[in-house]
Formats: structure tokens, C-alpha cells, sequence
């Protein structure tokens, strides 16, 4: 009768690691889920730069530091391949993007641009719908690291290779801007 | 951060919509044995066979019209309140902002459709992925700015992510079933009143209290159903919908606008009614406690009230 008793605790124990270890693996996947529609947004974007940069370059050609510094970001963020590759890179694309739109204030023939007014639109609206992507990437990621940090689930975590993952932020200055919901503008 | 109370909700409703789809069939099949128990006298049959030789033809008519609801139910609303198809390059400004509220809960978008309207009002249906939909007035599209109409369609989403919708439509469905039943009983009466003097007084009188009996728990149940039913839903909406946005006071702001005037004059049915983020069909008679007791709705100001303790 004791060994059936052990026995069972034992079974139980299993199932529970068991249970314990799927949850993990689930929120990781969701995470993961959680940035394919981040990515989506990403890449319109990445498709979105160059046509915005050649109407820049006909009203503003020698702000040429500034685009090359656009260009640049551009081609790193889509060379990078993992998730947190793509968020470092990402970053860095969105701040440069954020110091065109500054710098464009000066040239009023190219804001009245019917063209250029039509991409910016259109990036913002992609801006926005990052900002949501962006908010529920992190619901995700912060309930996956609740997850592995808490006990009893870091027990697992360790031995399993589960580790904390990064948020998406835009960096501390953009980061108050973009923790309030996404705003439309036409 | 969840809101408090929303996943629980969402429990509650799934577990409430697989029990309204078990205890409906067997309370249909409960009536239909004591109609067999009191017409035995009538066909000089067993109660048993005659319950069991009518069981197929009961359950085969219910079925029918539980699958014509299901698959038909989007097409039915959208005729009874009007609405039509919202797409993206009409109105750019309402499908962004319900594709970005979708995405920040990475959640499927549902349909947006539009009433031809101009009062304030809103609603949500559907029971799946696929039938989910957002129905806007196209008044509450033009009088509230972008702040407001995102909480009032974050509200909507609330109802759609916690399953409210989905509760909603099975419920009406089977209270439709009922009424349908009371309206045959009632049909029936008046046919046997006013035709020719049956001979069999008895079974007639058997016709006329079972009659009454199914229309009585038609009724009964349609009331528990509202009950059942909380009206908790709606601050719970109004909760997660402020949790989504986190502007409260945006809600607010509408909730107060969408009280001046929620008339939609195409919603006949109450049943539709209850859909709505506002009562569509304010009754004239506002300060009778009766209402307030059978309200689809909470009254607006605690709404308001309850929102602005969010800030």
C-alpha cells in the first residue's frame, strides 16, 4: 500500500512537470506568434522607405546624411534575422525615420507634396498599427518572462533552457510617446 | 495586465453557452412528453410510444431551425437592423481603428458593417471567427471623434473577446424557438374557438392549458435567459473596452453622447435590442420599475459613473 501511495505521488509529480513545461512552451509560441504581426508591419515599412526617401532626395538632396543614415538602418533591420536582432535594428530604423520627419519641417515645397503627404500617411498609419502589434508583443513577452522567473516555473525554466526574452521598446525617448495608444491622423 | 474579472467571465460564458445548448433540447423534450402525457386520452396510445413516434419529427423541425439560425443568424441581424458592409477605402478612419484595437489583442478582425442612421448606437454578433462583426450607426461614426468611437468599439471587441456575443445569439436563438411554439399555441386556440365545436370538449381543453403551459415557460425561460444573461456584461465591456484603450474618460465621453439619442428606428425586436451597446428602443414609459426590472441595459449614468472612477 506505501509503494502505491509513492507511486502515485510520483505520477502525479510527472504530470505536473509535464504541465508546467507545455505552459511554457506555449507562451513562448505565442510570443513568437505575437511578432509575426509585428514583422508584417515591419516589412511594409521596409517597403515603404525607399519610395519616401527618393521624394525626399528631389526637395531636400543635400540633407545627405540624414538619408544615408535612413539607408542604412534600412538595410541593417532587414538583414537581421532573429527576433531580437530585428528589435535592436528596428530601433535604430525608427529613431532615424523620426529625425526625417523632424528635418522635413524646414521645407515647406515638400510638405505641401501631394505625393510626399500620401507616404507619410501612409507610414504613420503602418506606425500605428506597429504601436498595437508592438503593445500586445509585450503583454506577450511580459506574461512569458512572469512565467519563467516566478516559482514554481523557473524551477523548470532552468533546467529546459526557458530564459528571459526582451520587450520591443523604441528606446527611451520614443518610449513615452509609444506606450500611449495609437493615435490616426489625417 | 488583464483586467480582473475578464477571463473568468470568459469562462462563465463558454460554460453557460454549452449549458444552454444541453438544457434547451432536454426542456423541449420534457414539454413534449407531458403534451404526449395529456393527449393519451385523446389518441387512446401509451404516453411512451406516442412521445417516442413523435420524438424524430420534435428533434428533426428543432435541428432544422438551430442550423438555419447558426449558419443564418449574421444575414438575419443584419436585416433586422439594416446594416451593410464597411470597407476599408470608404471609411478608412473606423477600419483603422478597429484593425488596430484587433491587433494590440492579436485577435482576427471581425466585419465592420454600417446602419444607415443617424442616432449613436453600436453593437457586436456572431458566434465564431468567422461571424464576428462590429455594427457601427453611422450617426456614432460622424458625432464622436477618433478617442470616442475607439472606446465605444474597444467596448464591442470586449463583448466579442469574452464571448459574450456568442452567448447572446444561442440564447436568442432558443428564445425564438419558444415564441415561435407559444405563437403556434395561441394560433391553435383561437383556431379551435372560433371554428367548428369540437366534439371532444376534453381534448380540447387538454389543447388550450397545454397551450398556456408553453407559453408560460417560453416566457419564464426568456426571462431567466435575461437574467442569466448579466447585465454585469456591460460594465464588464466598458472595463475591458477602458483597459484596451486607456482613455476611460473617451468612453465616457460617449457613453453620455450615445444616451441623447440611441433611437435606431429599424430595430423592431427586443431580442435584437439586447445586442446593443445602448438600448436602441427607449421605452416611453422610462420611470416604471417594471422596465427597469426586464432592462437589456444598465442604466447609462452608473455606466458613466463607474468609468470615471477608472481615472
Amino acid at each position: 500500500m506505501p509503494v502505491l501511495i509513492v507511486v502515485g505521488v510520483l505520477v502525479l509529480l510527472v504530470f505536473w512537470v509535464i504541465s508546467l513545461y507545455n505552459g511554457l512552451v506555449r507562451l513562448r509560441n505565442r510570443r513568437e506568434n505575437a511578432f509575426a504581426d509585428i514583422d508584417v508591419q515591419l516589412r511594409q515599412r521596409h517597403d515603404l522607405v525607399p519610395q519616401l526617401l527618393e521624394t525626399v532626395k528631389g526637395y531636400a538632396s543635400h540633407e545627405k546624411e540624414l538619408l544615408l543614415r535612413v539607408t542604412e538602418a534600412r538595410t541593417a533591420a532587414m538583414a537581421a534575422t532573429t527576433i531580437d536582432g530585428k528589435i535592436a535594428a528596428e530601433q535604430q530604423l525608427s529613431s532615424a525615420l523620426a529625425g526625417l520627419k523632424v528635418q522635413v519641417e524646414a521645407y515647406p515645397d515638400l510638405k505641401a507634396n501631394q505625393n510626399f503627404l500620401q507616404l507619410q500617411e501612409e507610414l504613420s498609419d503602418i506606425e500605428n498599427k506597429l504601436a498595437a502589434a508592438r503593445r500586445f508583443f509585450n503583454a506577450a513577452t511580459t506574461e512569458y518572462n512572469n512565467s519563467v522567473e516566478a516559482f514554481p516555473g523557473n524551477l523548470i525554466a532552468r533546467n529546459f533552457g526557458f530564459k528571459r526574452e526582451v520587450m520591443f521598446d523604441l528606446g527611451e525617448d520614443t518610449r513615452k510617446k509609444m506606450d500611449e495608444p495609437p493615435k490616426i491622423q489625417f | 495586465m488583464q483586467y480582473v474579472g475578464l477571463d473568468k467571465q470568459i469562462r462563465k460564458n463558454n460554460f453557460n453557452s454549452v449549458l444552454l445548448l444541453i438544457a434547451f433540447p432536454a426542456l423541449l423534450l420534457g414539454m413534449g412528453y407531458a403534451l404526449a402525457y395529456f393527449l393519451k386520452d385523446q389518441h387512446q396510445m401509451d404516453p411512451n410510444e406516442l412521445f417516442l413516434q413523435s420524438l424524430p419529427v420534435v428533434l428533426g423541425a428543432v435541428g432544422v431551425w438551430f442550423l438555419i439560425a447558426w449558419f443564418g443568424h449574421s444575414a438575419f441581424i443584419r436585416m433586422a437592423t439594416g446594416s451593410k458592409t464597411l470597407d476599408r477605402v470608404e471609411n478608412k478612419r473606423v477600419y483603422n481603428l478597429v484593425e488596430n484595437i484587433c491587433i494590440s489583442q492579436g485577435m482576427t478582425m471581425p466585419k465592420v458593417y454600417i446602419i444607415e442612421d443617424d442616432s449613436l448606437n453600436a453593437f457586436a454578433s456572431g458566434i465564431n471567427a468567422r461571424s464576428y462583426s462590429v455594427s457601427l450607426s453611422r450617426g456614432i461614426i460622424n458625432k464622436l471623434d477618433d478617442d470616442e468611437l475607439e472606446g465605444v468599439i474597444a467596448h464591442e471587441i470586449t463583448h466579442i473577446k469574452n464571448r459574450d456575443v456568442r452567448l447572446l445569439i444561442v440564447s436568442i436563438i432558443f428564445v425564438g424557438i419558444f415564441a415561435f411554439l407559444a405563437e403556434v399555441a395561441f394560433r391553435s386556440l383561437r383556431h379551435i374557438g372560433s371554428g367548428k365545436k369540437s366534439k371532444d370538449s376534453k381534448g380540447s381543453g387538454a389543447i388550450i392549458l397545454i397551450a398556456i403551459v408553453i407559453t408560460a415557460v417560453a416566457y419564464f425561460i426568456s426571462i431567466l435567459l435575461r437574467f442569466g444573461i448579466s447585465r454585469k456584461r456591460e460594465f464588464l465591456a466598458d472595463a475591458g473596452a477602458a483597459e484596451i484603450t486607456k482613455k476611460p474618460y473617451a468612453l465616457a465621453n460617449a457613453l453620455r453622447k450615445i444616451s441623447g439619442d440611441p433611437l435606431i428606428e429599424a430595430v423592431e425586436s427586443r431580442d435584437v435590442a439586447q445586442l446593443f451597446i445602448d438600448n436602441p428602443k427607449p421605452s416611453a414609459h422610462k420611470s416604471a420599475s417594471w422596465d427597469n426590472m426586464f432592462a437589456t441595459h444598465p442604466p447609462i449614468e452608473k455606466r458613466i459613473e463607474l468609468l470615471e472612477q477608472f481615472m
